[in-house]
């Protein structure tokens, strides 16, 4: 097991690297830099392309690219992230503004992720081929090709036509601040980003839950008398939940995207909305450092994933 | 062939006759496969229906994507000095937009947009990218994912592990963030650059599943077989392995499309679109503008891109459970 994981660990510092060297290759080959984006909406002519070359040389983007990915290697190895061209502040401290926010949005769009899948993979394994299961699956299968920008939309639609509550709130409340005003405006979104999630998560929930439902011990446990809604639970969902489980590093990467859909949609300042603007403002450092942030948590996520499903299932420690 | 049917009319027939029974055969099964697998059956004939909105786009669009409508203003006013325009903006353009026309009307059959451009016209126009682009990723994504996954599978050892290290890299990207760099490459992004980038990301789903097919048929005896008779490694490649692991390409060809429709969609929702060309996503974002009191571009649009992606979803399901049973319901 130790192995295992030391293996999986080296592994993973491996891949960051790549991830590393792949973001730091694909921001220094876009045309056009930070000194040029800032520079030539203000100024024109000949002091132009001057202000230009000095902003350069401040920025240390005049040196030839090994220099610039040596020392980019180099923070990056004692945990440096750069620091932004624009706010001059740390990679650090801007993310850790956002992080909470972030967290927010996305913690609640994953529970709503299971509250949604998880009764209606149970449900839509336990009735099959009825029309429930059917509705059921049409509704997943829906899910998955509904981008999650379609669904706030229509949501936002259906707040505003019932006129339920205000959804742009003003003032991007915490849920420890004001949990009603954070409450209305994490909802929509997080919705939306559930049924993307979610509709994933219960399509496999559903075919483990049949393959499960055929195995002996199921059939033990429903011999020895035990009550349907038991059997489903404890029996069959405990062992239908192990590859959902192995998917969640997957959804979570999937959400990360809807997260920057959504936060820019509705105007929430996370890390989401943060990446995207700092790409479109060619602020190298802080893009690069959010994106090796967000794959360092998604690494780790699937490492401790994978641990725990080689510690819940002996048999995958040995291939 | 054609101087026995001269001679021979019976047999011209007969050959006839045995190309209709040929041919219902093949209904009869498809009809057997529709029934076995209804929703996929679905699926296909919405791609089909899709492929035929494509296909004929420029014939049934009515009016061209692009083009603003306008009316005659009744209150212009050629003479109107700057003073008076300032205090009654009406008289000074000569014509108006048609914003926001209603939609079911007999001119505009889903209504005009912000800049008085017809929704339907867009639509359909917006239906010929999707398939562009969905189908040219996925092109590019097999095609390349194949040829690598055929080479890192076959040959296996070191290459092998390099390969398989840079696929990891690139799934580890969340997708999305990924597709934001490459297309921000040109400041105005094209088309291709957006077929392109989404085919990378294709990419590399594609060597990792066709990988895992050459890896067993690599083991099997009959690709011993060729190499004890002395067959080349590319003859190997080519003639044994590939007809092999050709279900599984197909399989990934048909399966994503849905997918790369998604991921443009929502590129362009961002911006981050080709420029210069009507889509899908574009639609949703502009219809945004207002939303509350006309949201018909947002959600004609959005629905559009949700009826796309469901049918090639499920056609490629389909087509992943024709060739490969194992994977069924899953």
């Amino acid at each position: 097991m130790t192995n295992y994981i030391i293996r999986r660990l080296l592994l993973n510092v491996l891949v960051l690297w790549l991830v590393a060297t792949m973001v730091f290759l694909g921001t220094h080959a876009l045309p056009s830099d930070f000194a040029q984006k800032r520079i030539a909406s203000t100024m024109t002519g000949a002091s132009q392309t001057e202000a230009i070359e000095l902003a350069r040389k401040e920025l240390g983007l005049d040196k030839p690219l090994w220099r610039q990915y040596l020392s980019f290697m180099g923070e990056l190895s004692r945990g440096d992230l750069g620091h932004s061209y624009e706010s001059k502040l740390s990679t650090w401290t801007e993310v850790g503004r956002r992080v909470t926010t972030t967290l927010e949005l996305g913690i609640m769009t994953l529970l709503i992720s299971f509250a949604i899948s998880i009764p209606i993979g149970i449900i839509s394994a336990v009735k099959q081929n009825t029309w429930i299961d059917y509705l059921l699956r049409g509704v997943a299968i829906l899910g998955v090709a509904m981008p999650v920008f379609v669904v706030a939309i229509f949501l936002s639609l259906a707040v505003v036509k019932f006129d339920l509550f205000q959804i742009d709130v003003l003032g991007r409340p915490h849920f420890w601040t004001d949990p009603v005003k954070a409450f209305q405006l994490y909802i929509v979104p997080a919705i939306a980003g559930g049924i993307a999630g979610g509709a994933g998560i219960m399509r496999i929930l559903r075919s483990q839950m049949l393959e499960v439902m055929r195995q002996d011990y199921i059939r033990t446990a429903r011999s020895k008398g035990l009550r349907d809604d038991s059997v489903w639970i404890r029996h069959a969902l405990k062992n239908a939940m192990l590859p959902v489980i192995t998917v969640m590093g997957l959804t979570i990467s999937g959400l990360v995207g809807g997260q920057i859909i959504l936060e820019t949609m509705f105007n929430i300042d996370g890390m989401g909305r943060f990446l995207f603007a700092r790409l479109n403002l060619r602020d190298f450092p802080p893009f690069q450092g959010t994106v090796i942030i967000i794959c360092f948590v998604l690494v780790t996520v699937n490492l401790i994933v994978d641990i725990i499903y080689a510690w819940l299932d002996p048999r995958i420690r040995l291939t | 062939m054609s101087q026995i049917e001269a001679a021979n009319p019976l047999a011209a027939g007969g050959l006839q006759f045995e190309r209709r029974r040929k041919f219902r055969r093949a209904m009869r099964q498809t009809l057997l496969m529709a029934n076995r697998n209804k929703l996929g059956a679905f699926g296909v004939i919405l791609v089909i229906f899709i492929l035929g909105i494509a296909l004929f786009a420029p014939w049934i669009q009515r009016y061209d994507d692009l083009e603003q409508f306008q009316t005659a203003n009744p209150r212009f006013n050629p003479t109107a000095n700057p003073l008076d325009i300032a205090q009654d903006p009406d008289i000074g353009a000569p014509f108006t937009l048609d914003r926001w026309e209603n939609p079911l009307s007999s001119k505009h059959w889903l209504g005009t947009d912000s800049y008085g451009r017809d929704i339907y016209a867009r639509v359909i126009s917006g239906a010929r990218l999707a398939v562009i682009i969905g189908v040219g990723a996925s092109i590019f994504a097999v095609i390349t994912g194949t040829l690598v996954g055929l080479i890192s599978g076959y040959f296996a050892g070191k290459l092998d592990l390099f390969t398989q290290r840079v696929v990891d890299a690139i799934q580890a990207f969340p997708g999305l963030v990924l597709l934001m760099l490459i297309v921000s490459v040109m400041d105005q992004p094209s088309l291709f650059l957006t077929v392109l980038a989404l085919g990378f990301l294709g990419f590399a789903v594609s060597v990792r599943i066709v990988r895992s097919s050459v890896l067993t048929v690599s083991q099997s005896a009959f690709v011993e077989a060729a190499r004890s008779y002395g067959a080349g490694d590319w003859r190997i490649m080519m003639r044994h392995v590939l007809p092999n692991v050709l279900a599984s390409v197909l399989i990934v060809f048909s399966i994503s499309i849905g997918a790369y429709i998604l991921a443009e969609a929502s590129l362009s929702f961002l911006g981050l679109g080709p420029a210069d060309k009507t889509t899908w996503g574009k639609m949703v974002n502009s219809g945004r503008v207002a939303l509350d009191l006309h949201p018909w571009e947002s959600v004609i649009s959005g629905s559009a891109i949700t009826l796309a992606v469901l049918g090639f979803n499920l056609a490629g399901d389909a087509i992943r459970d024709e060739l490969d049973p194992r994977l069924r319901g899953r």
